[in-house]
This record gives C-alpha cells, sequence and structure tokens, in this order.
C-alpha cells in the first residue's frame, strides 16, 4: 500500500500503486435531470457487447431508480452498511475509504454477489420512498420523491478491480485511461467483482473470465462516443476527456461542469476509488439523499442547475448533449442576440456541430403561388 | 466420453495431467463451474509493475474491436402507434443486422423551401427500437403463410352452413388447432373465396333473414342495404404509419364494390364496398370533447415547442415514459425556466421531473377542470377580449328552450348572411378536392340549418347578430346577465350569455367540493388556475390517455378548453391544450383518398394521370364489434345514431393492429362471445401474437427491417415526414409486403370473380412501382406538395427525414384561428362550450357536466354531478323503461341522474358491499408501444420489477411477466405480500366474460392471476397494470400445464404469453356513450375542409373507457418458491419488508 492523493475527497489516502496518472482521462457527465430511465443505453450497451453465452444476465449499462431500485441487489446500501456511517469536513473527506475500511487481512472492504442477485435487474421501476396520499401536493424538495440513476463502470483513476487482481490481469490505458480486464489472462478469480464498489465487473461462467464496461474504446479510438452516449435519446450524457484538477481548460464540457462550475459530482465518491463518471444531482430530491450519493457538493450543484437559465454558456453546453456521435473536444457559445446557438469542435478545433440555445419558430406563407398548394395547419 | 465429462471427471481427480488436457478442448474448460482454474501452470506471468503505468501485452483488445466491426449500414423507419417514427441505422455484418443505432440525421431535415431542423432532434430512437434486432431475428416471426386447420376444412368441405346460416361449430375451434403451412398464393385464394362466399351468403333478402335468425339487431340488418359485402370489415392499424401498406386496407375495401356489382347487380351508383373501421376513436386516443368544442379532430401541438412556454401542465399524460424522444425537450425547456406541473393519479415517472406534483383521483379530470373555471372566473382572470372574440361564451341561450337564441327567433323573415370565411356548395355542387380548397366549405343545407347567432351588444343594449364571418371578432358583447327579448311570436323570453350560464354551474366547484369531489387539495386548484391565467398564451396543457381512457373524456375536454379558452391558451407556440394517444392523423396526407378511394370501376392505370375519387366503403366504429358486435340498445331505446350503425361483422382482415383482437379491452369476452360468430379472421402480421393464434389465415409479412416497397408516414407530435426506405437485406422467411398481400387476394378475386380489375386496382404493386401510389398522394396533399417521393426514400435511406409542410414549424393546432382570425370548425366559428343539440339536451350535457367514471370510481358509477340544476334537463332511466335503482353495467350506460357536486362523495359504487374496493387503471408504459416489443425476451426482462433472464422460478410464464401495483395498505389488508401471485376480478357481471359462471374450464383460462407489487407511488384505493402484455391463450395455459418448463407457451405455434392466466383485459370491457353518437354534432370531415354533422370515424364516433375497472383483488399464491416471501422482500430490499439498512440509506444517514 501507499499513499495518493485523491483530488475528490481533498486528501491523501491508502491505494495499492502509485499514482501514475494516464496521458488523457476518459470521463463522463451524467444530468441525472434529464434521464427518463428509458433503458435505451442499457440495451445499445447489451447489444452491443453482451448478447453471447454466457452474458445473459449481465448489463455493464444499467439505469436504476432510487431508493429502491439496485442492480446487483442492494449493491451500495450492503456496501455502505459494512463501511458504516462516514463523515465528510467541509469538502474534506474525513471517514474511511474502501481502502482503508478493509478488515484484517484484507486490502479492500468489499463483498462478492450471489449469482441471484442479478435478477430482477429493474426491481423497483419508478417507486418512491414513502407513501403517497391522497390530495398530495408535492414541491421541490419532493416528498416523498424517487430519481434515476444511470452506472457504467466508472473507469476510476484507483480502480478497485486493478488493486484486486492478484494477476494484475486488470490495467489502466496509458493513451486514455479507459481500464480493462485482459481476457487472455484473466483466470476467473473474481477478486475484481468482490472489490468493484460498483459491482461492474461480472463473471462470464461460459469463458471462466469476468468481464465489464470497455467504454466502447473501439469506437473511441474512432472519435466517437460510447454506445451509452449515443443512444441517449433522454441526451443526459456527454462523453470527453478530463484535465487534470490543476489545469481545467474553460472550453472543454468535462472540465467545465466538474471543475469549474462544479456542477457534476462524482458517485459516491467516499468509496475511494476516483470515478470518472460525474453526475448533475436530482434538484428535486431532499439534499440529505444527495449527499450521501454525490458529497457536500450536492446542494450547491442543485442550486447552480436550479439558476442555470441566468447562465447562457451553462445553457448551451447543456443543450448540446446528444447532437451528434463524435467526441467533442471544446464548445464555445455563439452568435448574435437572435440566433445564439453553442458550438462543439473537435481536437483540431474543427467544427463538428453546432445546435441553437432555442430552436426556431418558422411560419410558411400560406399560399405557395408556384406549386398552387395552401399548407394549412388544420387539414 | 463427452469433453464436458473428461472434464468433471478430471476435476473429481482434483488436478490435471498432460492427458487430461489434450482431451479437454478449451470450450469445453470454459463451461466448467466456475471455482476452479485449471490452466495458471502453463502460462508465463509477465512483468507487470504497476498496471496505471505500464501493461505490456495488449493484443487481446483485438477481440472487443472485431466485436465492434461492422460491414455496412441499412436504415429502416420504425413505425409502431407511439407517434415518433424514429429512423434507425442498423449495422450490417454478413448480412445480419448485429445492432441498431441512431441515424443521427434528424438534424439535416429540410423541406421545399429551405428551412431546416436542428441537431437538437437528435438522437431519436428507442430501447423498444433497439430490441428489435431480436424481433427481426426472433424465433416467433410469422415465417410462411399459414391457414388453420379447422377453417382449411370448412373450405374444403365447401362452406357448410348450419340452418341460420352460421358456420357450424365443430370448424370453430380457434385457439385450440394448429395452423396448416401453405403458399402465398394459396392463402389468398382461401380469403378470396371465403370473402366470396360470405358476401354472398349474406346478400338481398335471404341474407338479411339469416342474419335475423343470428339474432343480430334489426337496425345492423337495415344498415346493410341488402349487400352482403357490407359484413366484410377491413382495418388498417392506425392508418397514417403506412400511407400505402396500412391504409391500404381501406383501398382494398373500396375495391369490394366490384364484388357487390357482381353478386347483386348493383351497379356502380349503388354498389357497397367492405367497411372499414375506425382507428383514433378504436383506441379511445381521440378526445370527443374536442370536436364538440372546435370542429375537427384535436387541437394539439409537436412536443418540441414546450420551450415556448412558461409553464406546462402533464395532466394525466406521463411524457417521459410516453412519448421518449420527446423527453429531452421538456427536460431542456425545464432547465431554460419552464415551469413543470403533473397532475395525476400518482406519482409519475415525469413527476420527478416536476416543480410541482398534484396528486388526484382517477377519472375526476372534468370536476377539477370545472373548479379551475370556477377560480379563474370568480377572480376575473380570464382574458375578455379573447373570450368575446373566439369562444361562445357571449351567445345567448334561451333559458325556455335551453336552446341558442337564433336571429329567426326575434326577426320576422330573417335569411342568414353571406358568408365570406367560408365556401357554400349548392345542392348538387361538389367540393373542389382537397388540394384546392382554400376555405371551410359546408353545403348550404347545413348553412342554412346552422343559421346565425345573437350575443347582447352592451353599447347599443340590444340584441345583435353573430355571424360565422364574426368569429375572432371583438365586440362589446356582454358576458353576464339576464337579458329578455320579443319573440316574433310575440312572447317575452329570458336570455342569458353562455358565460353567465358557465359562471353558476362552475360556481358550485368551489376549490373545497372539487378537493373532496377529486381527493385533490384545494390549495392546488387555487394556486394552478392563478398559474394558468398568469402564463397567458404561455401555458401548454399536454392531456394524455389516463384522463380520456375514462367514460367522461369528452366532459373532461370540454371543461379543459374552456379553462384555456378563459386564459388565452389556445393556438399559441407557448400556450395551447393538446391530447396526446396515437399517431391519429391521417388527414396530414388529405390526398390519400386518391389512393384509399380510387374509382374501382374507373382505374387510372397510367403512372403520370391523377386518378378519380369514388367512395364506396362505408365506415364504422370497431366498438360496436368490441362491444358484442351490436349497437347500443338499453330500455326502450336505440342510443345509436342512424349514421354511425354497424353492420354484422362476418369477416375481418386487419394488419398491423395486435390490438383489435390480441390486446382488445373485453378480450376475454370477445374470444368467447363475439369471435365465434365472425366467419373468417385474417391477420398479417410479422410476429406471432395472440390476433395470430385466434385467426383463421395468417399472412407472413415482411419486418420493418425487411421493407422491399417503400411506404410513408408523418407524426402528430413531431414535424417530420417520413419514408420506410426500401431496405437491400434479404429476406429471412417465406414473407410478403403488406401491399403483397392486397394484390394477391385481388389476383386470386379476380380469378374468382373473373373480373380483372380486382387485380387491376393493384397494378403498380405487381410493377414494383408503388411510388405512383405515393407520389399521387404527395402531389395531392397540402402539406407534402412540392416533394419527389424518389427524393424523400434516398434520403430515408441516408436516415434523413423530411419536414411536414402545415404553416408553422413546430406544428400548433389552431394556430390560424388563434393568430389569423379565421374560424374553428364549428358552427358558429368560435369554440363552443354550449351543446344545444337535442341528443346533448337530453343527456344533460348542454353545458359540461361532471359525470363519474362509468365503473373505476368508488361512487355511482357515470351519476351526472351539477349544482346548477336549472340549467340541465336529462331524461331519466323512467324515461327509457328503466329503474331509476339499476346501476347494472349496461344500464349505467346510459342513466341521466343527478348528483349535487357536495353530495358525490356520500354515494357508493353498487359492488363496494361485494368487497370490490380497487379503482384498477392500465396506462401505457415506457417498455411497451401498444404490444410491439413486449414478448421480446430482453424487453420481457426490462418490463417492470419480476424479469428474472433465468427463470428460476418456474411458475413465470415467461423471463418477465405481467403484474399488478398495489397500494402496500390496500395489500395488507387483503392478506396479499410483495411478489405474491394475485386474482383481479372486475364486475362479476360481465367479466372476465359474459356467462363465464357456466363455463368452468374457459373461466380458467380468462381468469386475470398476475404478480403483485407492493408500490408507494399511487394513493389508496388505486391500482394499476400496464396495458401492453400478451395475454394468456387456451394455447399458452395448456403449454403452461403441460411443458416440462413450465413456460406459457403454445405447444403448437409457439405464442408466448406474459401471463399464467387471463390478462389485463380479463378486467376491461368495450363502453358505449349516447352522446358520442349523435347525427348533429358539427364536425370537420377527416380530410379537407369540408365540414359536415353526425358520424365521422375517429372524430365524432363513439370510444370506450379503456382505464375503467372496479376490481378486487385476492391471493393466488405466494411469491417465493420454498420461502413465503420473493427474494428481495425477503432480504428486506423492498417496501413493507425494509431491513434497518434500507432504512437508513433512505434517509442518507451513511453520510454525515
Amino acid at each position: 500500500m501507499t499513499r495518493v492523493y485523491n483530488w475528490q475527497l481533498k486528501r491523501e489516502m491508502e491505494y495499492k500503486f502509485q499514482d501514475i496518472p494516464p496521458d488523457k482521462q476518459v470521463a463522463w457527465i451524467f444530468d441525472t435531470n434529464k434521464c427518463i430511465a428509458c433503458q435505451t443505453c442499457t440495451i445499445a450497451c447489451k447489444n452491443a457487447w453482451t448478447a453471447g453465452k454466457g452474458q445473459e444476465f449481465m448489463f455493464w449499462n444499467n439505469v436504476e431508480s432510487k431508493p429502491w431500485g439496485f442492480y446487483p441487489l442492494g449493491w451500495d446500501v450492503r456496501l455502505l452498511e459494512e463501511l458504516g456511517p462516514q463523515t465528510w469536513s467541509g469538502g474534506k473527506y474525513t471517514g474511511k475509504t474502501i481502502f482503508e475500511g478493509a478488515p484484517y487481512g484484507e486490502e479492500i472492504l468489499g463483498y462478492h454477489p450471489d449469482e441471484k442477485d442479478y435478477s430482477y435487474p429493474n426491481l423497483g421501476e419508478d417507486e418512491v420512498n414513502l407513501q403517497v396520499k391522497d390530495g398530495d401536493y408535492i414541491k421541490i424538495p419532493h416528498q416523498p420523491w424517487m430519481f434515476y440513476l444511470q452506472r457504467i463502470c466508472n473507469h476510476c483513476s484507483h480502480p478497485a478491480c486493478l488493486a484486486a487482481c492478484p494477476r494484475k490481469a486488470i490495467y489502466k490505458r496509458k493513451e486514455d485511461g479507459i481500464v480493462l480486464i485482459d481476457q487472455d489472462r484473466c483466470r476467473g478469480y473474481q477478486e475484481c467483482v468482490r472489490a468493484c464498489p460498483y459491482k461492474k465487473p461480472m463473471f462470464r461462467a461460459y469463458t471462466g473470465k469476468s468481464e465489464k464496461c470497455i467504454s466502447c474504446y473501439p469506437a473511441v479510438e474512432q472519435g466517437k462516443q460510447t454506445q451509452c452516449v449515443q443512444n441517449c435519446i433522454g441526451k443526459i450524457r456527454m462523453f470527453g476527456y478530463i484535465s487534470n484538477l490543476k489545469e481545467p481548460r474553460q472550453d472543454n464540457p468535462i472540465d467545465y461542469l466538474v471543475h469549474i462550475k462544479k456542477i457534476a459530482l462524482p458517485l459516491y465518491p467516499q468509496f475511494g476509488t476516483g470515478p470518472n463518471v460525474y453526475y448533475i444531482p436530482p434538484i428535486h430530491v431532499p439534499e440529505g439523499f444527495n449527499r450521501q450519493l454525490f458529497g457536500p457538493g450536492a446542494g450547491d450543484a442543485v442550486e447552480q442547475y436550479k439558476k442555470a437559465s441566468e447562465d447562457e454558456k451553462l445553457i448551451g453546453l447543456l443543450m448540446l448533449f446528444g447532437s451528434t456521435d463524435d467526441i467533442i473536444h471544446s464548445f464555445r457559445v455563439e452568435g448574435d442576440a437572435n440566433d445564439r446557438y453553442c458550438a462543439g469542435y473537435d481536437d483540431n478545433g474543427k467544427e463538428l456541430i453546432r445546435v441553437p440555445l432555442k430552436e426556431p419558430i418558422i411560419i410558411r406563407e400560406e399560399y405557395d403561388a408556384q406549386r398552387d398548394v395552401r399548407r394549412f395547419s388544420v387539414t | 466420453m463427452s469433453p464436458a465429462m473428461e472434464t468433471s471427471a478430471a476435476l473429481t481427480r482434483g488436478k490435471i495431467t498432460r492427458r487430461d488436457f489434450i482431451k479437454i478442448s478449451s470450450a469445453a474448460v470454459a463451461g466448467l463451474s466456475m471455482s476452479k482454474p485449471v490452466l495458471s501452470a502453463l502460462n508465463f506471468i509477465p512483468q507487470i509493475d504497476n498496471p496505471l503505468d505500464y501493461y505490456p501485452e495488449r493484443d487481446w483488445e483485438k477481440i472487443y474491436r472485431d466485436q465492434f466491426r461492422y460491414d455496412s449500414t441499412v436504415h429502416f423507419l420504425c413505425a409502431p402507434n407511439d407517434t415518433h417514427n424514429c429512423l434507425l441505422r442498423g449495422y450490417v455484418k454478413n448480412d445480419i443486422i448485429t445492432r441498431i443505432g441512431p441515424s443521427y440525421g434528424y438534424g439535416k431535415a429540410e423541406d421545399v423551401y429551405g428551412n431546416k431542423a436542428s441537431h437538437r432532434w437528435d438522437p431519436r430512437l428507442c430501447q423498444k427500437g433497439l430490441v428489435m434486432v431480436r424481433k427481426i431475428y426472433g424465433p416467433r416471426r410469422v415465417k410462411y403463410p399459414m391457414v388453420r386447420e379447422g377453417f382449411k376444412k370448412w373450405i374444403d368441405d365447401g362452406f357448410p352452413r348450419d340452418e341460420d346460416g352460421r358456420m357450424p361449430e365443430k370448424y370453430l375451434k380457434r385457439g385450440k388447432e394448429s395452423f396448416l403451412r401453405v403458399t402465398f398464393e394459396e392463402a389468398c385464394e382461401i380469403v378470396a373465396r371465403s370473402m366470396e362466399n360470405i358476401a354472398t351468403t349474406y346478400s338481398e333478402k335471404k341474407g338479411e333473414e339469416l342474419l335475423r335468425k343470428q339474432d343480430y339487431d334489426e337496425s345492423m340488418i337495415e344498415t346493410m342495404h341488402g349487400a352482403g359485402t357490407q359484413t366484410l370489415k377491413f382495418r388498417g392499424g392506425m392508418p397514417l404509419l403506412g400511407a400505402t401498406r396500412i391504409f391500404g386496407m381501406n383501398r382494398f375495401a373500396n375495391s369490394l364494390a366490384l364484388l357487390d356489382d357482381r353478386i347483386r347487380g348493383a351497379g356502380e351508383e349503388n354498389a357497397f364496398g367492405g367497411r372499414a373501421f375506425d382507428s383514433y376513436s378504436w383506441h379511445t386516443d381521440l378526445p370527443p370533447g374536442h370536436p364538440m368544442t372546435c370542429g375537427q379532430q384535436t387541437i394539439d401541438f409537436d412536443l418540441a415547442t414546450v420551450e415556448n412556454a412558461k409553464m406546462v401542465i402533464c395532466w394525466g399524460m406521463n411524457w417521459i415514459a410516453t412519448k421518449m424522444p420527446d423527453g429531452h425537450w421538456l427536460t431542456e425547456a425545464r432547465l431554460k425556466g419552464t415551469k413543470v406541473v403533473t397532475v395525476a393519479c400518482e406519482y409519475q415517472s415525469t413527476s420527478s421531473k416536476a416543480d410541482s406534483v398534484i396528486v388526484v383521483r382517477p377519472g375526476s379530470d372534468p370536476a377539477f377542470a370545472l373548479g379551475l373555471a370556477h377560480v379563474i372566473i370568480r377572480d376575473n382572470l380570464y382574458d375578455i377580449d379573447f373570450v368575446k372574440g373566439h369562444t361562445d361564451l357571449p351567445l345567448l341561450v334561451r333559458m325556455d328552450t335551453l336552446k341558442l337564441l337564433k336571429p329567426q327567433d326575434i326577426t320576422k323573415d330573417y335569411k342568414p348572411h353571406e358568408l365570406r370565411n367560408t365556401q357554400i356548395l349548392k345542392e348538387g355542387e361538389k367540393a373542389p378536392p382537397n388540394i384546392k380548397q382554400d376555405r371551410q366549405i359546408v353545403t348550404e343545407k347545413l348553412r342554412n340549418e346552422w343559421g346565425d347567432f345573437v350575443a347582447w351588444n352592451q353599447d347599443t343594449s340590444k340584441a345583435e347578430v353573430v355571424t360565422r364571418d364574426d368569429a375572432s371578432t371583438v365586440k362589446n358583447f356582454a358576458l353576464e346577465g339576464e337579458f329578455t327579448v320579443d319573440t316574433i311570436e310575440g312572447k317575452k323570453v329570458t336570455v342569458r350569455p353562455v358565460f353567465d350560464l358557465m359562471k353558476e354551474h362552475v360556481s358550485y366547484f368551489t376549490p373545497e367540493v372539487v378537493g373532496d369531489i377529486c381527493r385533490v387539495n384545494p390549495a392546488a386548484v387555487i394556486d394552478l388556475a392563478r398559474e394558468i391565467a398568469n402564463y397567458k398564451s404561455e401555458t401548454l396543457i399536454p392531456v394524455g390517455m389516463g384522463p380520456n381512457h375514462f367514460f367522461n373524456n369528452d366532459l373532461k375536454d370540454r371543461a379543459i378548453f374552456l379553462v384555456c379558452a378563459l386564459t388565452k391558451n389556445i393556438g399559441f407556440h407557448g400556450g395551447n391544450i393538446g391530447s396526446f394517444a396515437g399517431n391519429y392523423r391521417g388527414a396530414y396526407f388529405n390526398g390519400l383518398p386518391h389512393y384509399i378511394d380510387e374509382n374501382p370501376f374507373d382505374i387510372e392505370l397510367d403512372s403520370s394521370n391523377n386518378s378519380r375519387i369514388k367512395n364506396y366503403s362505408k365506415k364504422e366504429s370497431a366498438h360496436y364489434y368490441n362491444y358484442g358486435d351490436r349497437p347500443l340498445r338499453v330500455g326502450n331505446k336505440l342510443f345509436t345514431g342512424q349514421s354511425h350503425l354497424p353492420t354484422p361483422t362476418k369477416f375481418f382482415w386487419f394488419n398491423n393492429g395486435n390490438s383489435i383482437l390480441g390486446n382488445l379491452k373485453w378480450h376475454h369476452d370477445f374470444v368467447m362471445n363475439t369471435l365465434p360468430r365472425i366467419e373468417c379472421v385474417v391477420v398479417n402480421d410479422w410476429w406471432w401474437t395472440a390476433s395470430c393464434e385466434y385467426a383463421d389465415v395468417v399472412f407472413a409479412v415482411d419486418s420493418w427491417a425487411e421493407l422491399k416497397f417503400p411506404d410513408m408516414t408523418a407524426a402528430v407530435t413531431n414535424p417530420f415526414l417520413q419514408i420506410f426506405p426500401g431496405t437491400p437485406l434479404k429476406r429471412l422467411h417465406d414473407t410478403r409486403g403488406d401491399i403483397e398481400t392486397f394484390a394477391g387476394v385481388g389476383k386470386a378475386l379476380a380469378r374468382v370473380t373473373g373480373d380483372s380489375r380486382f387485380a387491376d386496382y393493384w397494378k403498380f404493386v405487381d410493377e414494383h412501382k408503388v411510388e405512383v401510389y405515393l407520389q399521387r398522394i404527395i402531389d395531392n396533399s397540402t402539406a407534402l406538395r412540392g416533394y419527389n417521393i424518389e427524393d424523400l426514400e434516398a434520403r430515408a435511406k441516408e436516415g434523413i427525414p423530411a419536414l411536414l409542410m402545415t404553416r408553422t414549424y413546430p406544428k400548433i393546432m389552431g394556430w390560424e384561428q388563434s393568430n389569423e382570425n379565421r374560424p374553428h370548425y364549428t358552427k358558429s366559428g368560435r369554440m363552443e362550450f354550449y351543446r344545444d343539440e337535442d341528443e346533448f339536451l337530453e343527456h344533460g350535457e348542454n353545458i359540461p357536466v361532471h359525470r363519474e367514471p362509468v365503473d373505476g370510481t368508488f361512487h355511482e358509477p357515470n351519476v351526472i354531478v351539477c349544482g346548477a340544476t336549472g340549467l340541465i334537463r336529462p331524461k331519466g332511466p323512467e324515461d327509457y323503461g328503466l329503474s331509476r335503482d339499476d346501476l347494472s353495467v349496461e344500464v349505467r350506460q346510459v342513466r341521466n341522474v343527478v348528483i349535487l357536486p357536495a353530495d358525490l362523495t356520500k354515494t357508493v359504487h353498487p359492488r363496494r358491499k361485494d368487497g370490490f374496493t380497487l379503482v384498477y387503471i392500465t396506462p401505457k408504459y415506457r417498455h411497451g408501444a401498444h404490444t410491439t416489443p413486449v414478448d421480446v425476451d430482453l424487453m420481457s426482462l426490462w418490463f417492470g420489477p419480476f424479469g428474472d433472464v433465468y427463470r428460476r422460478d418456474k411458475r413465470m410464464p415467461w423471463v418477465g411477466e405481467g403484474y399488478i401495483d398495489l397500494n402496500p395498505e390496500d395489500a395488507k389488508e387483503l392478506g396479499i405480500e410483495d411478489g405474491d401471485y394475485v386474482y383481479i376480478d372486475a364486475d362479476p357481471e360481465d367479466r372476465p366474460f359474459r356467462g363465464w359462471q357456466e363455463k368452468p374450464q374457459d373461466y380458467r383460462i380468462h381468469r386475470a392471476m398476475m404478480r403483485a407489487r407492493y408500490y408507494l407511488g399511487i394513493p389508496k384505493g388505486i391500482a394499476r397494470s400496464w396495458f401492453h402484455m400478451y395475454v394468456a391463450t387456451y394455447g399458452s395455459v395448456e403449454g403452461h400445464e403441460t411443458n416440462p418448463d413450465k413456460l406459457a407457451n403454445n405447444p403448437r405455434t409457439d405464442y408466448q404469453a406474459m401471463f399464467r392466466y387471463g390478462s389485463h383485459q380479463s378486467a376491461t370491457r368495450a363502453w358505449l356513450r349516447p352522446t358520442l353518437m349523435t347525427e348533429s354534432l358539427v364536425r370537420k370531415e377527416y380530410f379537407g375542409q369540408v365540414i359536415g354533422k353526425g358520424f365521422a370515424p375517429d372524430i365524432h364516433c363513439t370510444v370506450g373507457a379503456p382505464k375503467e375497472s372496479f376490481v378486487k383483488a385476492s391471493k393466488a399464491e405466494q411469491g417465493g418458491v420454498e420461502q413465503p416471501l420473493w427474494r428481495p422482500a425477503q432480504l428486506g430490499f423492498r417496501p413493507g419488508y425494509e431491513n434497518g439498512a434500507m432504512k437508513r440509506f433512505i434517509k442518507g444517514e451513511f453520510l454525515l
């Protein structure tokens, strides 16, 4: 064990390996406020990667309703219970991570799901935390409440899976920070399945190996966003590369939302793995629950989002989500007063896409003399 | 020894020898159970220091790159009846689509003027479209044409009939027999011969006699006018979804005028074609109060306009669950400042996106709307000018007759005014073709029936004539007060403006009273009313099928329209009413008559010419078929208007519509009591549904990825014109295009009758030139003219749609009326809240009263709730020869009994005393689009909480199953645990089917059994199942009880049910409503600008009440297999069973 700096926790922590950050780090933004729980992301991933024998139960991407949804069953509640209640002090995590909270004889605190825990992937869908009653008139913060939590492998900066593998068969790619389980060298010990706090490595009996989300690297290598992002019709997701905390770029979509606006937060940062999927927390959910999931920045993030209409740059960026399957490296809000748009650029600065902040309204002429036709609304 | 056995043997020995290793293939090794690594001794461990830093051997990464690689892409259109129509991109490898993705082409869509959509529209698709990969290549594809054994025997035996003409029972074992494979030509021949035989049998006097013996209502027999072809029914399911291949069913029906001519020598002038069923009204998607208020089908809007609103009220409309590709418009609007409100009977999924969530009792929506109107009027929050100009609220009503005051009442020899904004057709004059129309059009006869109207001018203190031309003109007309006029007979009559009546009417619906009736917070009523009034022209109210699927749906429309009209929220990009369901507006292609009504006696075979129109095919609502193939006759009265009357259904051919049989309301009664009266059922499908289970002939058709003939569609919720491109993928099975089946049967009819016109009618199909039909439709449609079909198809192949060219983008119905002062399609040209037609007066609905639901209520069903009792004069049950105390299911539909609003909640549903406690609703869900994707394994797995891909509980009918959501307090009272199997029973009078008491064997099949989920999101007394699921059939129950693995799968047909027994439709039934079957309601015709009256399919037509049921739930079996509880409850992760950690988790206590 050695000490590494975890910027999400604002402190050093224990980790198995020395911190050698990749040249680039893939990252995602998920705006929970826009998710519609359609599972299009889930099926897109499934069709591409886990439609084979032995993978029937596998969903590398899933969307679960909180608080009653889980895949696998109770994954976060069980770990939180094992870790016990923990504390933040201001922005600094004063509790234990899964590395620090490991029981005697273990390096990482974790548990191994039962096969049956992968049944009922859509358990808890849409279910609220407490009973709805006649005459309920609910305002923000909602009671009762529920929201949708989208999950993929977080391609963590300090992955538990990578630390847990006795054969070091899990590695992080230098060029982009994608974490992969070597399908040749894996021997199916399932230590990664046990260690990952998010339960994203999954064992495939048919091959005797564990598999997990691969950040669609074959697409990423072609400059395309991951399957779950490309297919998200809620347009809640963006994929890109996050810069180091010390050098965030104003025009990098991920940096802007994570490091500068701090409106997108990691999930369960207290586990200590430095996950690289950043969530805009649900604005209607009570702050206590949001803090439990997203840390002490949750309240602020919610306030920012509620006031988003005052921030044209933020609005512009959020309108850009989903508009293209190309990876957007930088963005800018431009245009004159009546025609504001947000443009996304590739890593050479070439424009890939642009979207208006507001879709224009078009009124056609009623009578088209050339074609001798009247363009009525009611036909 | 097999490799697997070798391996087991080796493991038992506890080690692997070199000899073992050579024998065991790596595949066999892979099949081992998990915990024994076998080959570790044989590989080097490379030197890896820090896997965060460096990893030596990455060649293995090629596995996933190879998996991702594809050879080519192909675009095809996905269009179940969800209204979105998404162009999907298939990634093809070795000629197989291995995965599907978005086309990203929506931002490239353009119209002929160069207007473009933006990439904010992209991506468009959904999980159901992606799952389609497993349906196209799935095992339950209809693989070849099939004929039911018993039906084939009937044909081969020469169509024998009993004395009363009926098909002998031995041939009628539908759902219990095998199907025989036949060639496509054989299938066509069988269908053609059946049609001919049936039409002949039931033609003329002898045919009428037989129908009489078979106990059809006399009115239906009269309506046939002796033409047996009128017993042949056709339906293309929501026909806008395919202008030529689905609407083609209507064209086919039209061609049967040739058959009638042949059988009866009827001649070109008097022949009758087959009948076509409705769609929008069939699904109860039609909000019937819209035509009553504005004269045309529906006022609605493209959902993308929501960002133009300051507030959007999702009223019984679960936007993000049912309009998913447009969900982002809602969430983006909210991000940018639009307030989102949900009004629903639960905390819906959309509620999680809302600023304000208002919970109401389902079916109480008219009262809720009247409550909003109350506050708006009471507090003077309405827009006076808009009200005076655009509504009938200033028009005067005679308090003696309750009829509108007409100028001829008070002015001798009054002549109706000349109208500028309306074209009047003289007797015998025909309307110009739709493409040439420039105004609303009406016959002189009808215009004179309407006459003109009168309002009280406050400047002159005199009654003043108001005509259609004054629609939108604001004058100082009185809205309140009582005035006196002298009739030409010398009588003094009190008159009041419609507004004055409305004010009196809504005065009884105070927030407190509404709070009681609707189980809603009175503060919510006040707040919402004030906000709507605050955001004039900036409040959008999309109303959904929650409220619309109740019996009082038209009343809810009229009341919500009132709220919108009072606050100037009609016809603007930021302010409008809407109703959202299926993809109904065939009228977008108002050139369609040139295709569906082409004159079969005068067929245009030259592709460069236009065709001539002559309609021979009458339309009727399928609700009569659903209701038992009879009209609404209760007591001493026939309530179905003449123009609505159905004919007996003896033959039925449908495509793209499992909902008309397989997922019918009252499906189980239909199968038992109505289906046996139909002699031939022909179904086109590409997937084996319950409709196929009960069919006689099944045509195997192409999946959407295999279409060989292009087709066309548009949408009511988005502005795109979509082409179904032909695809280069090979057909997987012995299938044909839907349009080929019409042509095939046409050819067979030509052979059977000797009349080549039956075949000529489809000539361009044979020549693979359906573009001719499509271009004819385009050239003659006002929103399409200017496009070229070849260009459109070429763009569609690249994943790029076009734009529909109505006046505005996004589309806004009511736009011209509110922004350019055009008239609405009503008599007065204004939005009308007062209905003085006789039928409305008879049923107490001249004003928009509240009525309770007809079954789904805790209180007296269908009772009229009105405080202003002097304003209504309904006929009571005694007038129809019925007892006032008769609350039986049939009588309820016509029962006019009045209760004061403050007294409603003291009344009780008649079944409460029998232990029925739950209002059971069956709404739409995100993991279904009707029944299209639901039984596909991957979709079933996500269809609710009970999906298990390994089916560890062998009682499960499939890898997912139907279930009911119960409020946990209700469930506990009934002794039901989360995860239990329960029976759901509705009124025993007629559900699951009439006569169930005498048929225990059938009852077992049709009685609903499903899982129960504890669901905190619904208030007490409300229960819910999604409506999409595959019902149990005879074959599926047989499979469930005899298959070794207990799969509810028909061993003969492979049909896969999602219920062990019965279905959600065991609790529903057809309901008919008198005020939807009038002869007098004025409305626009389906296509074009002509205005008529009486029956019009999908416009003025009976609908059903699909959400309604009042049920009893009882435990059938425990949820667990060995344990009483199912596993998630047992482990404490379910509401009502939460373990300690769950409790702390919900409260956020793991982080301090």
